[in-house]
């Protein structure tokens, strides 16, 4: 076991005031608390912030400290005997929590964010956070999904274990990209009397290659020809169940958006619609033929695409 | 084994879950960072989302020292941030259909 700087950790000096301490634990807990930050290991990091902010505001719990970090820093660092806070063996070894146990017991625990926490005898089953990525097809009507997920498990030794658990989850349709589903009592098991803990599954839509999700509306970028922009056409449209005839009018505009209802996605109440998003694109290469066609056409057609770049210069 | 009804949670459970006791529940709600649905304490029902935020909520205060008008801010910040990110990559894969990026 490594010895942890609480100092260092807070970026203080060994005299500073509580004063000092407070604003350095302000700072580093604004910066890496795991809800707010986008730091890589920011639970990691805040855990460290948290305990030492724990020990060095504690006016007793510092003095206890500063004794072994001065004698560590003469000799080398070993945890006191006998103080070691319950949990015997190497398991725990890497966490930094260890040295704070190590030197103050589990009583008090150094606050932890998150549910990684050790708990006291007797209490109900950790809540399990899991995500889920359906495809949007899968939103149409009720899907039935095998999810895995690993739950902590105490042994009888008091090791901390995990053990994989598969269920089947029925899907309601029309769920959202987001939504959370509660499974009650799938989540952690309670120890002694008390119940499991709940499973949470966050729903979480894969991108389609073809569609883009708005709300329960689905948008579909729609390419074609020059000549059908100008003349007009019927095309073949992908939805999400089948396919379906599409009139585009004649003198149709690059970007110009058309609704195709209820051909998006199911909610609640309504289905959403599908918007079908024009985009004109260039056939790649032309032969002589064809330049000659556009060329009649250049010489024929009225029309500034710039117009209003000339009322501004 | 997933019905809709047992998705949401009672007043009852929501303490129980996020560990603190109903005062701090009754706090978090007159600041509007989670709005239960029911008008009576003993009806309201929190959705799983209503549950998370309260315990992100929890853990700020406890952790960031800040009081709960402090908290609500931050939340509503946070939550903005989130969607203008989910906005962001939304309009980025728009964009990316229409020209080369």
């Amino acid at each position: 076991m490594e010895f942890k700087d609480y100092y260092k950790i807070l970026g203080v000096d060994s005299d500073a005031d509580n004063k000092a301490i407070k604003t350095a634990y302000r700072k580093l807990a604004r910066k890496y608390h795991p809800d707010v930050s986008e730091h890589q290991d920011a639970e990691a990091q805040f855990k460290e912030v948290a305990e030492a902010y724990e020990v060095l505001k504690n006016s007793e719990k510092r003095a206890e400290y500063d004794e072994i970090r001065h004698a560590s820093q003469q000799q080398g660092f070993r945890p006191p005997p006998g103080s070691t806070g319950g949990h015997g063996d190497n398991q725990y070894q890497g966490d930094f929590a260890d040295f704070f146990s190590s030197i103050f017991g589990d009583e008090g625990g150094a606050r932890s964010s998150g549910s990684t926490g050790r708990r006291p005898f007797g209490q109900r089953g950790q809540d399990i956070e899991t995500e889920l990525p359906i495809f949007l097809e899968d939103t149409l009507s009720d899907a039935s999904k095998e999810i895995s997920y690993h739950l902590p498990r105490i042994d009888s030794d008091g090791r901390v274990t995990e053990v994989k658990k598969t269920l089947k989850v029925k899907i309601p349709a029309g769920v959202a990209d987001g939504e959370r589903i509660r499974l009650k009592g799938q989540g952690g098991l309670g120890i002694g009397e008390s119940p499991s803990g709940d499973l949470y599954i966050r729903v979480r839509l894969v991108p389609h290659p073809l569609f883009d999700v708005e709300g329960h509306n689905l948008i579909i970028t729609l390419p074609i020809a020059p000549w059908e922009a100008a003349l007009g056409t019927k095309v073949t449209l992908p939805t999400l169940s089948g396919k379906i005839q599409l009139t585009i009018p004649a003198n149709s505009q690059s970007g110009q958006r058309m609704r195709i209802k209820g051909k998006g996605l199911p909610s609640k109440q309504v289905r959403g619609d599908l918007y079908a998003v024009l985009k004109v694109v260039m056939p790649p290469s032309s032969n002589e033929k064809i330049k000659d066609q556009w060329q009649k056409l250049a010489e024929l057609a009225p029309f500034d695409p710039r117009a209003e770049w000339s009322e501004v210069a | 084994m997933n019905d809709t009804e047992s998705t949401y949670l009672s007043f009852t459970e929501v303490c129980l879950q996020t560990g603190v006791d109903e005062d701090t529940v009754f706090e978090i709600v007159e600041h509007g960072i989670i709005e239960p649905i029911g008008v009576e304490p003993d009806e309201w029902l929190f959705s799983p989302t209503m549950l998370t935020v309260t315990k992100k909520a929890v853990r700020l205060h406890r952790d960031l020292e800040v009081d709960w008008a402090g908290i609500a801010l931050a939340i509503e910040l946070l939550d903005e941030v989130e969607q203008l990110r989910e906005q962001n990559l939304y309009l980025q894969r728009r964009l990316s259909r229409f020209v080369d990026m």
